[in-house]
């Protein structure tokens, strides 16, 4: 395990000891990027910081199978995935989504890291809106592997264990996510040179 | 990112996404701090505590069963080594799934569902060529497979309606434990659990199917196995979504 491992894991045991201070620290450590993670695959902020908050109150409520010395971060990982999982499933099944006040909720575009579409383009110009915008046209379970091994830096085996797959399922849809990645942003300037 | 990872050339323009992972992250809601608040100390998992579990709840099928109805009748006239070699073999094809299914790699708190399936399905194709090999029988005292594929269909049937009950009580037991843990990939998980079950199946069947005969142990006993399989990759995210509502 890494240090960053063995610091969460560490923070998980006193945790799991009733330690009220090591749930905050947890949450400090792990709520950004889980939250970038929730958002990459929701693709709205509203409903990833919903997720964020579900996800930490089902890692709550299941914390006594945690097994102390283990790594806990993929763990927590695959809670906030199957958290998403449910809340997509749910919203293919509701016709019509409603926020919580009972009005139509807006989308915006948001890309796999959590930048608003608007403050991307200013930040990092037009190649990082054309990439972000080639993201979306990934197939959901090659955006996943992407975004776990190329952005979180999950390993294969934990990639494979957060979306419940093989690892080797995981290398062959990252590598294709790339491929189609780049595919998708070199056509704008081809475009352009022609 | 992890180097021993990053295999693949990263495209040269790829914009410098990583370091957004550190953006901030809103507060917990009252919601989450109000169940926090109240917390206390909880007990933890070992890592071989759902194995043991499981394994002791899908050992009361097999003994109810040799308790309650009748030993095979040729048990006495068997190999003593052969049959202690393929009780072995059916133990370890049951030990083998079920640690696969439920006890996390070290550092780790989840099983691994892609090495679940994997192991999980070695192990039936193990039990099908060891049964492909040897069988059980003693010349004069075993009973022969029966002729034609009716005859022969229909005592398939009698031993898998012996073995998926039993291998049923291990899927639900594995899903009670693991209900709580939240893994993904429950299908390729129950692969493997129901294999485990199967296999428990087929150890009781070893004691109380007198039937000798490759066909009839490949389909029968084996093909149990690969059935219970089938229904653990069906019935556990079933059992696993309904406990997590």
């Amino acid at each position: 395990m890494d240090g960053e491992a063995l610091e969460a894991s560490e923070i998980m045991r006193r945790y799991c000891a009733g330690e009220q201070a090591a749930f905050h620290q947890l949450y400090t450590l792990l709520a950004p990027r889980i939250l970038a993670y929730l958002w990459g695959l929701i693709g709205e902020k509203p409903a990833a910081e919903d997720l964020l908050q579900h996800t930490f109150l089902k890692v709550h409520e299941a914390r006594a199978s945690y097994v102390v010395g283990a790594n806990p971060i993929p763990w927590i990982y695959t809670i906030a995935h199957r958290t998403c999982l449910d809340e997509m499933r749910r919203r293919k099944r509701s016709r019509v989504r409603l926020t919580r006040d009972g009005t139509l909720a807006a989308e915006p575009a948001a890309d796999i890291t959590g930048a608003a579409a608007d403050a991307r383009a200013d930040a990092e110009g037009e190649l990082a809106t054309a990439a972000m915008a080639a993201l979306e046209h990934l197939p959901g379970n090659q955006r996943e592997a992407l975004i776990l091994t190329k952005v979180h830096g999950r390993s294969h085996a934990e990639a494979a264990m957060i979306t419940g797959t093989t690892p080797g399922a995981i290398k062959l849809r990252a590598h294709r996510a790339y491929v189609t990645l780049r595919q998708l942003m070199a056509r704008p300037r081809e475009k352009k040179l022609a | 990112m992890n180097a021993k990872d990053d295999d693949l050339p990263a495209p040269a323009d790829m914009p410098p996404i990583a370091g957004q992972l550190d953006g901030p992250a809103p507060p917990p809601d009252p919601a989450l701090l109000r169940a926090v608040g109240g917390m206390g100390a909880v007990r933890t998992r070992g890592r071989f505590g759902a194995f043991a579990a499981v394994l002791a709840a899908g050992l009361v099928g097999p003994l109810l069963l040799l308790a309650l109805r009748p030993l095979r009748h040729d048990l006495a006239a068997l190999s003593p080594a052969l049959l202690v070699l393929d009780g072995a073999l059916w133990l370890a094809a049951c030990a083998a799934a079920l640690a696969v299914a439920l006890v996390p790699a070290r550092g780790d708190v989840l099983p691994s569902a892609g090495r679940a399936s994997r192991v999980g399905l070695w192990v039936i194709g193990a039990l099908a060529v060891f049964y492909l090999l040897p069988t059980l029988d003693t010349p004069g005292a075993s009973a022969l497979a029966p002729d034609g594929a009716g005859p022969l269909l229909r005592s398939c049937l009698r031993c898998i309606g012996v073995l998926l009950p039993i291998a049923v009580v291990s899927l639900i037991a594995g899903a009670l434990v693991l209900r709580r843990v939240l893994p993904m990939g429950a299908r390729r998980i129950g692969i493997a659990l129901g294999a485990a079950g199967g296999a428990m199946g087929g150890l009781a069947l070893l004691f109380h199917c007198p039937i000798a005969g490759r066909a009839h142990l490949v389909l029968g006993h084996v093909g149990g196995v690969a059935l219970a399989a089938l229904v653990g990759a069906l019935l556990l995210p079933v059992l696993l979504a309904r406990s997590a509502r």
